[in-house]
């Protein structure tokens, strides 16, 4: 009876590990792909997306940072590179970076690295062109999360940096 | 039972159990689990290709879109500095001084990551709204009941997190805070 059971039992161990592995592996992208789900369903794919200052009936990401306002762009390089043109803001910090699908960090800088001037980035993937003017962000896979994180004093007005996150976009490109 | 339903019994098995030993582990674990510094954990290769699978997953489930060490360094606690577990209906002091970095926050979250509903949206106490003569040496009370000082209401939630974020942490943020470095969390009143 034992000898009839060994071999199973050993592929059942097999199949856990391997299962257990593989279902690790995968967490970083389904939670990612949920992240863009949720972002892009307000906003579309390529699009800007202003978000208000985070509540605690915020769910589009766990453990926001409520002293940050986030501009999120969804961006998708299958049909063409995607440029994203960030604006100076007046605030003490506000930083740019760019996640592939796989969450890992292609692009990341801030306005003390700029000196406070603005920002002009392309995403695109090794087979395509990247377009004249724009710094390069090159991409594994297609999609990922754009994220423009712009400090601010809950206790004052936001106004004035809302009007100036406004004129940061994120667009495809012909190339 | 024949021996090719044993293995189909065995692979459904593994299945199963390799399941749940994922959702258990990667929700057991806090972000940044790499490295415990008294109540605090925290880990330096967020969104880095150098993540491990495991750090990967957390990090995915607990705060997706990190930034990178160089911008920005990540402390959690889930405990206090006796290491009992943070209990929302508690009332803590959480103390500190100047941190190396251009400046910080101190945020509390629910068991879920969430932020903790409050009638006057208080959610974190950062660095730029602390008085220069409290940024040497500055006191937040974790309590449900309103408390004088900077207070971040707790609600009725029994599990709760602190996340201590530096942002442009000194040396790139290869370094992680030291223990006198971090903030004491000491439970007061139950």
């Amino acid at each position: 009876m034992a000898r009839g059971w060994a071999r199973p039992l050993l592929l059942a161990i097999v199949v856990g590990l391997t299962t257990w592995y593989a279902t690790l592996l995968a967490t970083p992208f389904v939670l990612m792909q949920i992240a863009e789900r949720r972002v892009s369903q307000v906003s579309g794919v390529n699009h800007m997306f202003d978000a208000p200052l985070v509540t605690a009936q915020s769910r589009a990401i766990v453990r926001p940072s409520p002293d940050l306002l986030y501009s999120t762009c969804v961006f998708d390089v299958s049909k063409g590179v995607v440029v994203l043109d960030i604006e100076p803001i007046d605030a003490p910090y506000w930083s740019v970076s760019v996640f592939d699908h796989a969450t890992n960090v292609a692009f990341v800088t801030n306005n003390l690295e700029t000196h406070n001037k603005g920002l002009h980035l392309a995403i695109f993937r090794a087979s395509q062109i990247q377009p004249a003017g724009y710094a390069p962000v090159k991409i594994a896979g297609e999609r990922g999360i754009a994220l423009l994180r712009i400090l601010v004093d809950r206790a004052k007005p936001v106004d004035m940096i809302n009007l100036q996150r406004r004129r940061s976009t994120c667009r495809q490109t012909g190339l | 039972m024949t021996q090719t339903q044993r293995y189909i019994l065995g692979a459904a098995l593994g299945c199963v159990v390799g399941l749940l030993a994922t959702v258990i582990s990667v929700r057991a674990g806090a972000l940044g689990n790499m490295e415990s510094i008294g109540p605090w954990r925290t880990g330096r290769d967020f969104g880095t290709e150098q993540a491990g699978a495991y750090t990967r997953a957390i990090v995915a489930l607990y705060g997706l879109l990190a930034l990178p060490a160089s911008e920005a360094r990540y402390y959690t606690a889930a405990t206090d500095d006796r290491g009992a577990p943070l209990d929302g209906r508690c009332r803590y002091s959480i103390s500190g001084g100047q941190l190396p970095a251009k400046w910080w926050s101190l945020t509390l979250y629910d068991h879920d990551g969430y932020l903790i509903d409050n009638r006057s949206n208080l959610y974190s106490v950062s660095s730029i709204e602390l008085p220069l003569a409290e940024q040497s040496h500055w006191t937040v009370t974790v309590s449900p009941n309103a408390q004088p000082g900077h207070w971040l209401p707790s609600g009725t939630n029994r599990e709760i997190a602190l996340t201590l974020r530096t942002y442009l942490p000194d040396g790139d943020g290869r370094h992680n805070l030291n223990p006198s470095q971090l903030p004491q969390i000491v439970k007061e009143q139950c």
